[in-house]
């Protein structure tokens, strides 16, 4: 047995078979000449039979068997807030990965001038080439990811589709939607300008009006009841190493249990 | 099987229709599709470089490149139009299957 691959046809022999004009066989035997090498048709096929086994596989969805979809159709696009949130979340991961490599964590020199990790973004957005770019996608990715999350809450909220058996995912769901605002709050104290050093003096706060746990919440989070090194340290550590880490794994759960439950249809 | 059918047979209709193998009907329509649309897109963008995108003064069009990126879209046509000739069995009227 060969392994070459063998001809369905022999080009030659039926094409000296038929009456074709000339133009007709050069333009055949161009086409098979480029058909040959470039093989086109052979990974088409493949996707077209790709295609028929993936949609044998699909009963028809409840939206279908009743015929719902005149009366639901304009739900739709918000069933493409949950992949837009985990766009946006890799977009964040990837211009955030970039951004690391400038950025310094430091809160030195409290004497009153600016601190290295202000220094450090003011660098990336003045002085870096494309710096300013990187950091208003991360930005914006972190805020759209903000968004659509919350929105993506509220389409499962309206459309029931927290019912059972998904209760579960919509627990995990809300763990994910506070792990994010986490990540927002800890990336917005990152450049320790005015604005990240009030909110996080506002942090601090918060945590210490917890009734019993308020103290050691202040500490764990913040490194302390005022805001020092400590502060802008753990705030990077949780933004680029824990919550990554926690926050991937949980979305990787999530969305594995959206792939086995199968979308939630409306009734 | 030759020549199914000859022009200017069957209440006036002159196109030429010639059946093929399947696999070959599948590489006409991929690469003469691929063909045409890449050379109409070329042929488009050469007419408006040729045209500084239809701005550029009747004086300053750079005739060569603006027919060559007319030809270029002409050629995307004509090799398109061609490939509707060929066919594959089974496809088409029926009652021409048929003979």
């Amino acid at each position: 047995m060969s392994l070459e691959r063998k001809d369905e046809h022999d080009h030659k022999g039926w094409m000296e078979s038929r009456e074709l004009t000339p133009i007709e066989s050069v333009y055949l035997t161009v086409l098979v000449w480029l058909d040959r090498r470039l093989r086109v048709v052979d990974y088409l096929e493949i996707l077209e039979d790709l295609y028929y086994k993936v949609n044998m596989q699909m009963p028809k969805s409840h939206t279908e068997q009743y015929n719902l979809d005149n009366k639901f159709w304009y739900w739709y696009p918000l069933y493409a807030l949950g992949s837009f949130s985990t766009v946006a979340y890799i977009v964040a991961a990837i211009s955030g990965a970039l951004l690391g490599f400038y950025y310094a964590p430091a809160a030195a020199a409290a004497d009153g001038s600016p601190t290295v990790a202000y220094d450090s973004v003011m660098l990336i957005m003045g002085q870096l080439n494309l710096g300013y770019f990187l950091r208003s996608v991360h930005r914006w990715a972190a805020q759209i990811m903000v968004a659509a999350v919350f929105l993506h809450m509220l389409r499962v909220y309206f459309t029931g589709s927290y019912k059972e058996p998904r209760e579960l995912n919509w627990l995990i769901g809300i763990v994910l939607i506070s792990l994010t605002l986490v990540f927002g709050y800890t990336g917005y104290l990152l450049p320790w300008s005015q604005l990240s050093f009030w909110a996080g003096q506002i942090g601090v706060e918060m945590s210490l009006s917890i009734p019993l746990i308020g103290e050691w919440v202040a500490q764990l989070m913040f490194g302390g009841f005022t805001l020092s090194q400590a502060t802008l340290q753990r705030m990077y550590i949780l933004h680029v190493f824990f919550l990554p880490f926690i926050t991937t794994a949980i979305i990787a759960v999530h969305i594995g249990i959206v792939w086995m439950q199968g979308i939630a249809e409306p009734h | 099987m030759t020549e199914d059918q000859p022009a200017g047979t069957e209440g006036g209709s002159d196109r030429r229709d010639v059946v093929v193998p399947l696999r070959v009907y599948k590489a006409v329509t991929v690469f003469s599709t691929l063909f045409a649309v890449l050379s109409v897109v070329a042929g488009f963008i050469l007419v408006d470089v040729a045209t500084q995108r239809a701005s550029a003064p009747a004086s300053e069009i750079d005739v060569p490149v603006g027919i060559a990126g007319i030809a270029c879209i002409l050629a995307g046509t004509v090799v398109y139009a061609f490939s509707t000739r060929f066919r594959t069995e089974e496809m088409g009227k029926s009652k021409d299957d048929a003979t």
